[in-house]
């Protein structure tokens, strides 16, 4: 098992609906939970990770603050114009420090993974990591 | 740099100058609708406000809803998360004045706890012949209940822009307190 979701091994942000260049979405994949990427307002908001080759996943972690819902989409394709749901979940309100919630994804392959933000308990949510424990194939 | 985006719903009894007020923010001052057309559902109007002293800029959509009770209740559905509030009365009825706090009842319901900055503009600042709700007693009430407050005139292109640009400050001012919060988590 490695972690999948590390820029350094070759994982790249391809979209995200918000940009503050002092908290870059790349800050999601270098590791760091004290490093973050914080949504400028308005829901939903929106994160397209893509591996460097397929995936196959066994589980996926978040680390983040204030998010609300969360909705996990996947595709095996090479570009990022159709995806389909593997996984929905509300999180807790987790008022002085951060949330972790975990999806448990067996034996699913991916390319592309896109994280949708639907709601959120304040008007600014940050994700600070995510992690994927998972086999490149 | 940053662009934040800030959902801006515009609120208040019918034809007290909701879309007037927005439309005028808008153009710049360049659209003043003469006759009156209500607005039945909500509409939806897109400006840029740039914070001071800085390359940010908080992008408003403005959410100009009906004000009319038939209307007002499929709207609220539209309203989703509001980000910031633009409560409007006409300064020359008293019963638009009246009805805020309800208004804002109303707003309340749809934040979900969530701290959302507000303005009460008194619109028709230049009918003063005309004017029910003395300035100060207005200012009082906005101030018991957070809200900032301002008198506009419309129809004379008179401080329009001034609700907008303190619902953009503030919004800016939250997002920055909001960095440090995280910050401190980590």
């Amino acid at each position: 098992m490695i972690d999948a979701a590390l820029s350094s091994s070759g994982t790249q942000i391809v979209l995200a609906s918000s940009s503050d260049e002092n908290y870059p979405p790349e800050n999601i994949l270098n590791g760091n939970t004290e490093t973050f990427w914080i949504s400028t307002g308005m829901f939903p908001q929106e994160v397209i990770v893509r591996f460097r080759s397929l995936v196959k996943i066994a589980l996926v972690t978040m680390h983040s603050y204030n998010v609300k819902t969360l909705k996990i989409e996947k595709n095996t394709l090479n570009d990022t114009l159709e995806f389909e749901p593997v996984a929905e979940k509300e999180f807790e309100c987790t008022e002085g420090h951060l949330q972790t919630n975990s999806f448990s994804l067996p034996g699913t392959g991916v390319t592309h993974l896109r994280f949708i933000i639907t709601a959120g308990y304040d008007h600014f949510v940050s994700v600070h990591r995510v992690t994927v424990d998972g086999a490149q194939e | 740099m940053v662009k934040l985006r800030a959902r801006c719903i515009v609120v208040g009894d019918s034809a007290v100058g909701k879309s007037a007020l927005s439309q005028m923010f808008r153009s710049d001052g360049a659209h003043f609708q003469r006759n009156y057309s209500m607005t039945a559902g909500v509409e939806l109007l897109v400006k840029s406000v740039n914070i001071p002293d800085s390359s940010d800029s908080v992008e408003l959509f403005i959410f100009d809803s009906a004000g009319k009770e038939t209307f007002a209740e499929p709207c609220e559905k539209l309203w989703g998360q509001p980000s910031v509030l633009c409560l409007v009365f006409d300064l020359t009825s008293e019963a638009s004045f009246r009805n805020c706090g309800r208004w804002l009842e109303r707003v309340r319901t749809n934040s979900q706890g969530q701290q959302v900055p507000g303005v009460l503009v008194g619109n028709k600042s230049d009918l003063s012949s005309r004017r029910e709700v003395e300035k100060a007693v207005a200012q009082n009430w906005a101030q018991s209940q957070g809200l900032e407050y301002h008198e506009t005139s419309a129809k004379e292109t008179e401080n329009c822009e001034a609700p907008f640009v303190s619902l953009a400050q503030a919004f800016y001012s939250m997002y920055q307190d909001r960095i440090q919060v995280i910050h401190s988590l980590a």
